[in-house]
């Protein structure tokens, strides 16, 4: 299931890219800015300044869906029939994320693009987590590299190394986050295992297959030098290696938590400025890596 | 957003003229009527043509001139900065009406005197029944005067001013100067036959040519002695220098062609001005100025004669005396070209004659001297071709990253192929240059208004469609039509009724041109103007009666993206899934979706029908197909020059209409796209506000599948940008590399960038104080946004903002 097709992104690989984001994720980060990314299901959405109390939503879905004083109020468990809910917002207040699309309809959506896509431009897998997809993402792989588009992949690396494996061949770049190098840290932060994380970037590295470091900065969780010297230190111990990028931490996401009605973890926490990175950057350049700031 | 120039950037200088200007209040000069006004009194018996040659000579040798303190290049338009001259002769009765209104415009005023007022009274009363609008209005049949009454086909602008939208020969006028064009008149009145009525008309346009010619001269020579005097007079050195080599400019080019780079640029800049103290038409263009005064440049510069920096503190000079000529329009008409600036084009880039990139030395300083005014005026075009220096896209993007809407981008990859399609001469298509906004001419070969002619209204067409030819704002029947929308049984038969009309409402602007044209040809033909557009001294004819080598023109179509939009939610929700019925359409739109059932069908039609500017071929291809019913009417007529001379006299489609979304807008009702009664409509072909939701290389494919081959008035696309979305290099890089797609790949006809934050744009709407020199791209041009209408600053804060960052 993906969740969302965006073309002209110019921060999530090289070049002109579109990218798919692919529904659910094994991890549930604090920071995440695509919430709606995490659940392998669909997601209902209410944006409140859209809602035009028209009430069909309370018609479609009585158990689930009650009308409060100005708006309205959703019991997410209940909802019978998400998929039918898609139609049922005329002012899409109400929006459903997800959508299954076969390969070969990706692909149609990828191809609109193609001739921006130029010499260093192509396609981004992203998530949720591509690799925890099925049969779909295969697919759409091998079509691409038919097709011969570069292919970019947004990864936790948080899955069995075999889903990772199998497409080994399929993908030119991996695009492969590292949040932390702490178990106790990055249990409670994201929900994982961080070991799964370390040892699936070693056996990544060991493949010989291309890669970008990507290391979010997130307050409180891994923005010290401290925390940041040890993951740039353990990047260093691997092979292959050249270029770690550095995701500074925002806020734009915040507002779908509350149209998902989750609580944000993170409250209150403060946008992170690109200057803040210095020092992270030049210590990775010191050990020889390409630094950049964002994708 | 920087609101400041930095005073690093440029000379004391400079920064104290652009002060002056910008701070200058517009007002009004009555000079011009009043010397105008006179000799047309004591000239009754005169053929029009020499009654004009009179007026100007008049003008140029009496009117006030002055020398700024510090200024490097000479020539005021007016008594004052900012004063608009007044032009009686095109119109004149809005003036007593409006007068004690003008400095209380929502946008666009002006400042005016009791005395003022008073003389232009008296001046007034003398023209009444004389003037071009009189005029026009007089040739039209009373169906024409109805539909422009109506508001459906619009020419006020047309009727009310002269036509301009051109640039003269600018190559040959640094070639062989005044004087050449003086022997070249003798030459061609020697060989007159005056028994013929065709001589005798000649014969009165060398004898106005000749007037005219001289009377620039004078005008020349007038800054000559002012700037003798001055330096006499100078107590400063370094200044009474500059004021000398003014004075010396000034006698050299009063006869001679200009010998260096200095001379040329004010012998170029004074034929800018007279043509706009002879006419009051707008879109006065420069043509590729980096073109044909590079070799001024080049030899000064490798003789060491001039300095990059001396050159670029006079073409910043030049920018700003270009800022300091001014226009005043009737309310009507201001409406329809927010911000009032004179859209004098400059066009820089493109290829050379053989097809090589053209891009030089001066190309680079034109761009930069225009990025450091950050001005409404020049208006900036660069021509992109597929093999342009990337080094200059570069510094395209960062002049683009200041954030005052320039330069814009022609693409010669679709222009040129669609010129020589025209039958254009391949050596002038590979010339062309922009005029005024977007539209294209090749300069000094080209008559009038290449874009400009009537605005016609899509949306009340097609509302008439659905209601068997009846506009329900006028309650007029134009055009009988083929059913009611109620009896419709298919899409089909609502498109047959668009097909139906627009080809009525086509042929009706093209009368309307006709008759405008014909009051424009006999009561104010331009003489100056002619006399430097190639054809019209061998011919002995004006442009208007066919002396210039090409004639095309093209009015402009307004609501382009609401008209696709509006036909594919029909096609949607109404015939294929019926979720709307006829009857609940019809009732929604005519009660402008009132009530909550109204707003229901409105959110439908917004959120579950395709939109143009999504590259989706479901509403592109019904958009390209219906406007395509308007364009193969219009290219069956041609211009009143036809078979008088000129190649082509054929019509083609543009949509450069400046903001005239709004006005056009607020005379339509709701229509089927969802769009509420009223409110302004799609600008240029633009997708409508907030309905791109795919970014920008959505609405390039989108704007791509447009017919621009045959659009040759203009494809305008307006994209706008958030400040951070080209900060760094590698952003600038891929903008650079999405632009490259959609001209070498999919043959986008132009596009343009708004870099502006949302939060800009509310807080200068709030404190206008604070953003006087705040300037926002409105289609097509730069404008101060302070001196928007605040329906035109709402309708750009609404516009989708695309960001790269997310």
């Amino acid at each position: 299931m993906i969740f969302n097709v965006q073309r002209f992104s110019t921060h999530d690989g090289n070049g002109i890219r579109t990218v798919i984001f692919y529904k659910g994720c094994p991890l549930s980060c604090w920071w995440c800015s695509n919430p709606e990314s995490q659940s392998f299901d669909y997601s209902v959405l209410y944006k409140k300044k859209f809602c035009k109390n028209f009430g069909d939503c309370i018609l479609a879905e009585k158990k689930a869906i009650s009308k409060t004083k100005d708006g309205i109020q959703i019991n997410r468990d209940l909802i019978e029939n998400p998929e039918k809910l898609k139609n049922t917002c005329l002012s899409k207040a109400l929006t459903i994320s997800g959508e299954n699309k076969t390969a070969a309809e990706i692909l149609v959506e990828i191809e609109k693009d193609i001739l921006f896509f130029g010499k260093n431009g192509g396609v981004t897998l992203s998530g949720g987590e591509p690799f925890a997809q099925g049969e779909s993402l295969t697919n759409l792989l091998q079509l691409l590299k038919e097709k011969k588009i570069n292919v970019n992949v947004e990864t936790t690396l948080h899955v069995k190394w075999d889903k990772i494996e199998r497409h080994l061949t399929l993908v030119d770049t991996f695009l492969a986050d590292l949040k932390h190098t702490n178990k106790e840290k990055f249990k409670k932060y994201t929900g994982g295992n961080v070991s799964l994380v370390m040892t699936n970037m070693l056996k990544l590295d060991n493949s010989g297959a291309k890669y970008i470091i990507r290391i979010p900065v997130i307050p409180g969780f891994n923005h010290s030098e401290k925390e940041m010297t040890k993951m740039i230190d353990f990047v260093s111990s691997l092979k292959n290696a050249r270029e770690i990028n550095f995701l500074p931490y925002h806020t734009f996401g915040v507002e779908k938590y509350k149209m998902l009605g989750i609580p944000y973890l993170m409250k209150n926490t403060k946008k992170t400025e690109d200057d803040e990175l210095e020092s992270y950057m030049k210590y990775a350049e010191s050990k020889g890596f390409r630094t950049k700031i964002g994708g | 957003m920087q609101t400041e120039i930095k005073s690093t950037q440029v000379t004391q200088r400079i920064a104290n003229l652009r002060e002056k200007v910008i701070s200058s209040k517009p007002s009004v000069c009555t000079e011009r009527a009043k010397f105008y006004t006179q000799i047309y009194q004591d000239n009754e018996d005169q053929p029009v043509i020499i009654k004009r040659a009179l007026a100007l000579e008049k003008t140029l040798k009496e009117m006030t001139i002055f020398i700024d303190d510090g200024e490097l290049i000479v020539g005021n338009q007016s008594s004052q900065h900012r004063a608009a001259p007044i032009f009686p002769e095109y119109a004149v009765d809005w003036l007593p009406n409006e007068m004690d209104e003008l400095d209380k415009r929502p946008g666009d005023a002006f400042f005016i005197t009791d005395e003022h007022k008073k003389e232009l009274n008296e001046i007034a009363k003398w023209w009444k029944g004389k003037v071009l609008w009189d005029r026009g209005r007089a040739l039209m049949s009373q169906e024409l005067r109805d539909l422009q009454d109506s508001a459906i086909i619009k020419a006020t602008g047309n009727l009310t001013s002269g036509d301009a939208h051109i640039a003269v020969d600018f190559y040959k006028i640094l070639k062989i100067g005044l004087k050449g064009y003086l022997e070249e008149i003798r030459h061609y009145h020697k060989k007159t036959d005056r028994t013929k009525l065709e001589g005798v008309k000649k014969d009165h346009f060398y004898n106005a040519l000749s007037i005219s010619i001289k009377a620039f001269q004078s005008f020349i020579k007038r800054f000559h002695y002012l700037a003798t005097s001055m330096f006499l007079l100078e107590a400063d050195e370094k200044k009474s220098e500059e004021l000398k080599k003014i004075a010396e400019n000034c006698a050299a080019i009063t006869e001679n062609p200009p010998t260096d780079f200095y001379q040329a640029l004010q012998l170029a800049y004074f034929v800018q001005l007279v043509l706009q103290i002879e006419s009051n038409g707008h879109s006065v263009s420069l043509g590729r100025m980096d073109q044909y005064l590079f070799p001024f440049y080049y030899h000064d510069k490798i003789t060491g004669k001039i300095t990059e920096e001396f050159a670029s503190e006079l073409l910043e000079n030049t920018w700003i005396k270009l800022l300091s000529i001014n226009k005043i329009r009737p309310w009507s008409h201001t409406r329809f070209s927010a911000g009032g600036p004179l859209y004098q084009n400059v066009t820089i880039g493109g290829q050379t004659t053989e097809g090589k990139d053209a891009v030089n030395e001066l190309s680079f300083l034109i761009l930069d001297s225009v990025g450091k005014m950050k001005l409404t005026q020049p208006n900036l075009s660069v021509r992109f071709h597929k093999n342009i220096n990337q080094i200059f896209m570069m510094e395209c993007m960062r002049i683009i990253e200041k954030g005052f809407g320039m330069p814009s981008f022609n693409n010669d990859e679709i222009v040129i192929p669609g010129l020589l399609n025209l039958g254009v001469e391949e050596e002038d298509a590979m010339n062309y240059s922009a005029i005024g906004c977007i539209e294209i001419a090749v300069p000094g070969k080209w008559g009038y208004r290449c874009t400009g002619m009537s605005f016609l209204n899509f949306m009340r067409v097609f509302l008439a469609s659905m209601y068997d030819g009846l506009d329900k704002q006028t309650g007029k029947t134009f055009c009988k039509g083929t059913g009611n929308f109620l009896d419709f049984e298919t899409f089909d038969d609502l498109y047959k009724a668009w097909q139906h009309q627009i080809k009525f409402y086509a042929k009706k602007t093209i009368e309307i041109d006709a008759a405008v044209d014909t009051a424009l040809e006999e009561n104010v033909p331009d003489i100056l103007c002619s006399a430097f557009v190639d054809r019209c001294i061998p011919r002995g004819k004006t442009i208007k009666e066919g002396g210039s080598k090409y004639d095309f023109v093209s009015g402009l179509q307004v609501g382009i993206a609401n008209l696709g939009n509006s036909l594919a939610a029909i096609k949607k929700l109404v015939f294929e899934e019926k979720r709307i019925s006829k009857e609940q359409l019809l009732h929604t739109i005519e009660t402008n979706f009132e009530g909550i059932e109204g707003e229901k069908t409105r959110q439908l039609l917004l959120n579950f029908a395709p939109k143009y500017g999504n590259d989706d071929d479901y509403v592109d291809i019904l958009l390209k197909d219906a406007y395509l019913e308007f364009i193969e009417e219009i290219e069956k007529y041609h211009t009143t020059r036809y078979n008088r001379g000129p190649i082509g006299c054929r019509y083609y489609a543009g949509t450069s209409s400046i903001s005239a979304n709004v006005p056009n807008g607020a005379v339509v009702p709701a229509t089927p796209d969802g769009r509420k009664a009223f409110t302004p409509v799609a600008e240029g072909s633009s997708p409508s506000s907030g309905t791109d939701i795919l970014g920008p290389t959505a609405v390039f494919k989108s704007v791509a599948k447009l017919p621009t081959k045959k659009i040759m008035g203009g494809v305008l696309l307006n994209q706008k940008l958030s400040p951070a979305t080209i900060q760094k290099d590698t952003d600038k890089e891929k903008l650079i590399s999405v632009i490259r797609t959609f001209f070498t790949d999919l043959k986008g006809w132009h596009v343009q960038y708004n870099i502006v934050s949302r939060e800009t744009l509310l807080a200068a709407k709030k404190n206008p104080e604070k953003y006087r020199d705040l300037i926002v791209r409105v289609a097509g041009y730069s404008a101060f946004f302070t001196t928007l209408s605040p329906d035109t600053q709402d309708d750009i804060i609404a516009r989708t903002e695309h960001s790269l960052n997310f």
